[in-house]
């Protein structure tokens, strides 16, 4: 275990109002990997994406970027460190043309210009509707550009929360491609409450239940253990 | 053993724990006496006219018990329930005018006396009643008083079943439109006498400010102790701490089943009651209405009077109208520095603005709220050290 | 352009030749012919631009920040008061005119960005966290300047004395003349109307606040510094709205009362045309402004033409409606009852606007 994490998260607390969401959650993300997190509605994996995003932060504990914390920077700050965040429900702009979706991701608007080649490489459906408001989009439609989104400034990680919700068998599928695709770039953090998916596209995963960091660990290891599974997976 | 309470003790823990509040009352219910007592001016007026100073300062509470119901209404909509609205004076007019309207502008006070003519015949012969009059006076009063304010109260209620299904902004915009076309229609109006406002000089001779001062400001004091109940009552309750929810986090409480459209709207009819109420005495007072009561004075007056107080609190509202109105009536007058004349009645709305948006920005509970925050620090901080104290060694 | 916008114009195309209509018939009635109607459309757009230079900020404000600014109407009376000392000030006679009134309308927008910028940084900023205490800042913040105004001019308004070269200059429509002044606000105010949508469609910046209105958190979340977008939007918004005051004076003077009455106008005209919407406004300004002048037109009319209440059921509801509308003196309470009771229209039978969004 020589190099880095490239994000460390150590026993980060968050309150969203006077509700104690995060209680104590400690990821490891290694670069170059895709780290999934699991757990059941309402364990906080989104709360856990959120805190590192600076959107709701960590009251305690740190989180670690590239050895560097970031913890009570602002989201645009931490964005601008080259973290990219999909939200759950897309969070693409309706009003705004696919075009204009992914411009406004890049520091400047040349940014994609320079990325749009290998952005269409992996989402070539997006090129044909490119004049299209995100509004007219479908779900599965608007979930590659949100993904795409992400891809335009020059991310190192990218924070992905629940991208295969709501979409149907083969959406997911091509999905699945694009994403395993580009972790050869970019690292990757992903939450998914599909375990399927999620077991066929991390590395390493950590379950997250009650607002409390449990299990981490090869996600080979965790296919095969059902007593886990169960236990923090399962249908309550 | 179940112990069983006494009526002993149930009355002897309400006094320990309302003490300040019943302190407060019976000071205010002396007051009238301790000032002639202080000054030899009678508590009814010196040689049988409403003069002297007992008299002028139970006009001076008077008009302070109607902004404190003024402003616990308002903290009621806004500071328990989280509702803004930009337009409480037009519950405040409404009240005042469909008062004064059905007293002095109808025909309603002669129907009175002629249906309750039998009655009163029978009470003059049998009885010994010498005044016929005033029974009908009153009980047009009254019902001219319940019309009233039911009428503000369904007002309400119309304003909040159109409004409040869809963003807080529009059930405020909808108040300011509302009592700004309201004060228009009233200014321009034939029938209610346009700028000047009209005067009603049939009041219940007991009531009647002008003969009986002190009852008056009895009258005031009783209004005001029962809204300050109801309301106490009301946040105390499950339901109030229901609204106390939706003022935190609507989404949750709506999330965990309530539905939160039929609090609000309850909080509304019932801030907008007694904002008649309010009203009501106020024109009880001056036996007059004017279009001013529509104006947006009515509206700052509380909203400034609950956040400089204490919103969301019991006595904030309270403690705000009483310092901001008496402040208001004390330094209305000039200072001389010197050669430099200062009238400070001039500056009030200024100094009043600028405390607003000071309290807003720095103490944003207001004076009893930040009180009581930091009293809570205080005492919190110092059983530590004698707990501490315990532990080692 | 999808089908809920193409409905939305056309009931909006229906409006305008309703009100048209109804204007150009009572013109022709009234026997005054056709000048009335020029009267109307001219008075009617000049007020629109003013409400637009009002309603603008307001609108965007709204939309990105979720702050309704209810100081907008006391920048709108700094810009008046600003530009009328300016004009006026025996300091300054000796600058011509014409120039004498650009600087000072230049000036009066300079101290309402420099003003704004303190409102939003100073005082807004800090209540991100409470947005609810962020719209009564906003009321108190506009009491304030009010008072402020008041100690500084007294509480009587400013007559607009000194002329000046384009006031004097006369256009004529329907045989109506106008001071080719009002024709000057009015290419203004189009002017500003197609830049501020230009810069909306086409620039970065429109696009950020676009995207932003819809969802200012996500924004943030991409890398950009949406504080200071508020920042910058809040303070043109101020801006303009003062430069709107400075350019109103030398018609409407400077007053307390003024300000107050385009604000409520204001949001009359951004709930109409639909809370976040930049063509509502636009369209919603229009709309507001040509129906306060068709108002006054037609009210006067009927004051004229002394209508027989009995053709309308002697005491019944309209009759007495008729007797109140007829009795009602002077234009300047219709011009502020019109645009509030359209308001209230608006929001008993279709809250979210012409153009909104509301779910």
């Amino acid at each position: 275990m020589s190099e880095q994490a490239l994000l460390q998260i150590e026993g980060i607390h968050t309150f969203i109002g006077q509700f104690h969401i995060l209680e104590g959650v400690t990821v490891s993300v290694p670069r170059g990997s895709i780290h999934v997190l699991l757990g059941r509605n309402g364990a906080g994996k989104t709360t856990t994406l959120k805190s590192i995003m600076g959107i709701t932060p960590p009251s305690q504990g740190r989180i670690l970027y590239n050895g560097m914390p970031i913890n009570g920077k602002r989201p645009y700050q931490i964005a601008q460190l080259g973290i990219g965040y999909v939200p759950e429900h897309r969070a693409i702009f309706k009003e705004l043309s696919v075009r204009e979706n992914l411009i406004i991701a890049g520091r400047s608007s040349k940014d994609f210009e320079l990325k749009e080649d290998f952005i269409f490489e992996l989402f070539p459906d997006l090129k044909r509707l490119i004049t299209l408001s995100g509004g007219n989009l479908s779900g599965g439609q608007q979930q590659m550009l949100a993904v795409a989104r992400a891809l335009v400034p020059d991310n190192q990680l990218l924070l992905i929360d629940e991208p295969s919700e709501g979409l149907a068998p083969v959406i997911i599928e091509t999905l699945m491609e694009a994403i395993q695709r580009l972790s050869d770039n970019v690292t990757v953090l992903l939450v998914e409450q599909n375990f399927r998916v999620a077991s066929k596209l991390a590395q390493q995963f950590t379950i997250i239940d009650e607002g409390h960091s449990v299990e981490t660990g090869e996600m080979g290891d965790l296919v095969s253990n059902q007593e886990l599974i169960q236990k923090y997976l399962g249908v309550a | 053993m179940i112990k069983q309470r006494s009526i002993g003790d149930t009355i002897r823990i309400t006094l320990q724990s309302n003490w300040f509040y019943l302190g407060l009352l019976a000071f205010l219910i002396l007051f009238p006496y301790l000032v002639a007592w202080f000054t030899g001016d009678p508590v009814g007026g010196v040689g049988g006219r409403p003069r002297g100073e007992s008299v002028y300062w139970q006009s001076v509470f008077i008009e302070v018990f109607i902004f404190v119901i003024l402003a616990m209404s308002y903290n009621l909509m806004f500071g328990f329930s989280g509702v803004i609205s930009f337009g409480h004076a037009l519950f405040f007019g409404i009240g005042g005018y469909t008062t004064a309207i059905i007293l002095g502008k109808t025909g309603f006070i002669n129907w009175m006396t002629g249906i309750l003519q039998p009655l009163s015949d029978m009470m003059i012969n049998s009885f010994g009643f010498a005044d016929d009059f005033n029974m009908a006076l009153t009980l047009s009063l009254i019902i001219a008083s319940i019309v009233a304010i039911a009428i503000a109260g369904l007002v309400g209620l119309v304003m909040g079943l159109v409004t409040l299904r869809l963003k807080g902004v529009y059930f405020a915009i909808f108040t300011l439109a509302l009592s700004e076309v309201a004060l228009i229609w009233v200014r321009t109006w034939g029938f209610t006498s346009a700028e000047d406002g009209f005067s009603v000089t049939d009041l219940p001779d007991f009531i009647n400010p002008t003969r009986f001062r002190i009852n008056y400001y009895y009258f005031a004091l009783i209004c005001t102790v029962l809204v300050f109940l109801i309301i106490r009552r009301l946040m105390n309750s499950p339901t109030g701490r229901v609204l106390l929810a939706i003022r935190e986090n609507e989404d949750r409480a709506q999330a965990i089943g309530y539905n939160t459209l039929r609090y609000k709207l309850l909080a509304i009819v019932l801030a907008s009651m007694m904002a008649a109420v309010a009203g009501i005495i106020q024109f009880g007072f001056n036996k007059r209405v004017g279009p001013e009561m529509f104006s947006v004075r009515f509206t700052i007056q509380p909203l400034l009077m609950v956040i400089i107080g204490g919103i969301g609190t019991f006595s904030g509202p309270v403690l705000g109208a009483t310092l901001l109105d008496l402040s208001e009536t004390i330094f209305d007058r000039e200072f001389v520095f010197g050669e430099f004349t200062l009238n400070v009645g001039e500056y009030w709305s200024l100094i009043l603005g600028i405390a607003f948006i000071v309290v807003v920005l720095v103490f944003p509970q207001g004076i009893v709220g930040t009180v009581r925050t930091q009293w809570q620090k205080y005492r919190s901080s110092r059983p530590v050290d004698s707990e501490k104290a315990q532990n080692t060694g | 352009m999808n089908n809920e916008f193409q409905r939305t114009m056309i009931i909006v195309g229906i409006i305008f030749v309703a009100l048209l209509g109804t204007s150009f018939g009572v013109a022709m009635a009234s026997g005054n012919g056709i000048g009335t109607f020029g009267i109307v459309i001219v008075a009617g757009l000049f007020n629109a631009m003013l409400l637009f230079l009002v309603a603008a900020g307001l609108s965007i404000v709204f939309g990105l920040m979720d702050v309704l600014n209810l100081a907008q109407g006391a920048y709108f009376t700094i810009g008046a008061y600003v530009a009328w000392q300016f004009h006026h000030a025996p300091m300054f006679a000796g600058i011509p005119a014409d120039l004498r009134f650009v600087l000072g309308v230049l000036l009066a927008t300079v101290i309402g960005a420099i003003l704004g910028i303190i409102l939003e940084r100073g005082l807004l900023q800090p209540l991100y966290e409470r947005p609810i205490f962020q719209i009564v800042l906003t009321f108190g913040v506009g009491i304030v300047i009010g008072e402020i105004l008041k100690a500084i001019w007294g509480t009587a308004g400013k007559q607009w004395i000194e002329p000046f070269g384009l006031q004097q200059g006369l256009f004529v429509v329907f045989g109506q003349q106008f001071s080719i002044y009002r024709l000057f606000v009015i290419v203004i105010g189009f002017i500003l109307i197609i830049a501020i949508a230009l810069l909306l469609r086409y620039t970065r910046i429109g696009i950020i606040i676009r995207a932003g209105v819809e969802d200012s958190e996500m924004v943030e979340a991409l890398g950009i510094n949406v504080r200071f977008v508020f920042t910058g939007v809040f303070t043109l918004g101020c801006a303009v709205a003062t430069f709107g005051g400075a350019v109103a004076a030398p018609f409407l003077g400077a007053g307390l009362g003024v300000g107050q009455g385009f604000l409520l106008g204001a949001i009359a005209v951004i709930v109409l045309g639909g809370l976040g919407s930049y063509e509502g406004t636009a369209i919603g300004s229009v709309l507001v402004g040509l129906a306060g002048q068709v108002v006054i037109q037609v009210t006067n009319y009927a004051n004229s033409i002394n209508i027989d209440p009995e053709t309308f059921g002697g005491g019944s509801f309209l009759a007495g409606l008729l007797n109140y509308s007829t009795d009602v003196v002077g234009m300047s309470v219709w011009s502020s009852l019109t645009p509030m009771i359209l308001l209230i229209l608006v929001l008993l039978l279709r809250p979210s606007g012409l153009f909104g969004k509301e779910r």
